[in-house]
């Protein structure tokens, strides 16, 4: 699959790398970071604008997350509230959607391009918490914006050592990812451990 | 106490397993980053043939006369397993005629072979 999206990629240049970080924004589990490495070097090596490709990946990137907005947005709140009231968890679901009204806007930046694959699953629970669109938006294009400008760069700097730097982002996502999770995890063990007598 | 010990005893194992999944990325990033200039740059039916050229530092012209294929102009972006299956030839076949013809042009001249 990787082989295939890179082939298309290196033969048809930006409309592939339009349509793969769309479909990508969209959920599926496309391996965007190495693309935009990939594309980074051969605008490096003169096969591709610099200023096409960051078009490319950051429209496609964010039409992409406006579709994943709107599925949540018209089609998930319905069918998260008809579940709700099944299962009677509507003060829960509110709590949630209070969250994402409050942190929001720091979470749709991050998740666009240094927590990635949390991306899709933020851009419908920001529908489905009814997140306003105007603010969903400015997050999502400065966060695409920034993904592309920073994982082009690399691979631009980089141009030679595509692989190699795909292995050490990849791994320091999943370090960040971990890191934070530990974080919250220890701030919710430390309350229960206060709170106990 | 039984009841409420027992979240608090889940969270405590996993935020040892999130420690333990961040410590571990977190040294493999740290050793791939060390050996960032050494490492392997295996060559994949993606790749076009300037690419792989870009990436081992050698020119173009000498890894498409290796296959025996004439690039096309103004610039070939004919990936490897495309031009394995225009010579009708398997694509591990093309990789390894493509790494022997790297790994000659970067031998010093009269030096022994690799």
């Amino acid at each position: 699959m990787t082989e295939q999206l890179l082939s298309m990629v290196t033969q048809y240049g930006p409309p592939a790398l339009f349509a793969i970080v769309g479909i990508a924004a969209i959920g599926v589990p496309l391996p965007v970071t190495l693309l935009l490495i990939v594309v980074g070097s051969m605008v490096s090596q003169g096969a591709m604008d610099i200023w096409l490709a960051l078009a490319m990946a950051s429209v496609g990137s964010i039409l992409g997350d406006q579709a994943g907005y709107a599925i949540g947005r018209f089609g998930g709140t319905a069918a998260v509230e008809k579940l709700s009231r099944v299962f009677g968890k509507k003060a829960g679901l509110e709590e949630t959607q209070a969250k994402v009204r409050a942190w929001g806007g720091p979470g749709i930046f991050l998740t666009r391009w240094l927590l990635s694959p949390l991306g899709p699953w933020i851009n419908l629970a920001s529908g489905t918490a009814g997140y306003p669109w105007h603010r969903f938006l400015f997050w999502d294009v400065l966060g695409e914006c920034t993904g592309a400008l920073v994982y082009i760069s690399l691979g631009r700097i980089f141009s030679d050592r595509v692989l190699a730097l795909d292995s050490v982002l990849g791994d320091t996502t999943w370090a960040i990812g971990a890191l934070m999770l530990a974080s919250i995890l220890g701030w919710q063990l430390w309350k229960r451990l206060v709170r106990q007598p | 106490m039984a009841d409420n010990s027992r979240p608090t005893l889940a969270i405590a194992l996993a935020f040892l397993l999130a420690v333990t999944g961040a410590l571990v990325f977190a040294s493999r990033a740290t050793t791939q980053a060390r050996h960032f200039r050494t490492m392997d740059q295996p060559i994949h039916g993606w790749m076009s043939i300037p690419f792989v050229a870009h990436t081992h530092h050698v020119p173009p012209s000498v890894l498409f006369q290796a296959v025996g294929v004439q690039p096309r102009q103004p610039r070939d972006h004919r990936s490897v397993r495309r031009i394995a299956r225009e010579l009708n030839r398997p694509v591990p076949e093309v990789i390894a005629e493509l790494q022997k013809a790297i790994d000659q042009a970067k031998r010093p001249p009269g030096g022994p072979p690799k």
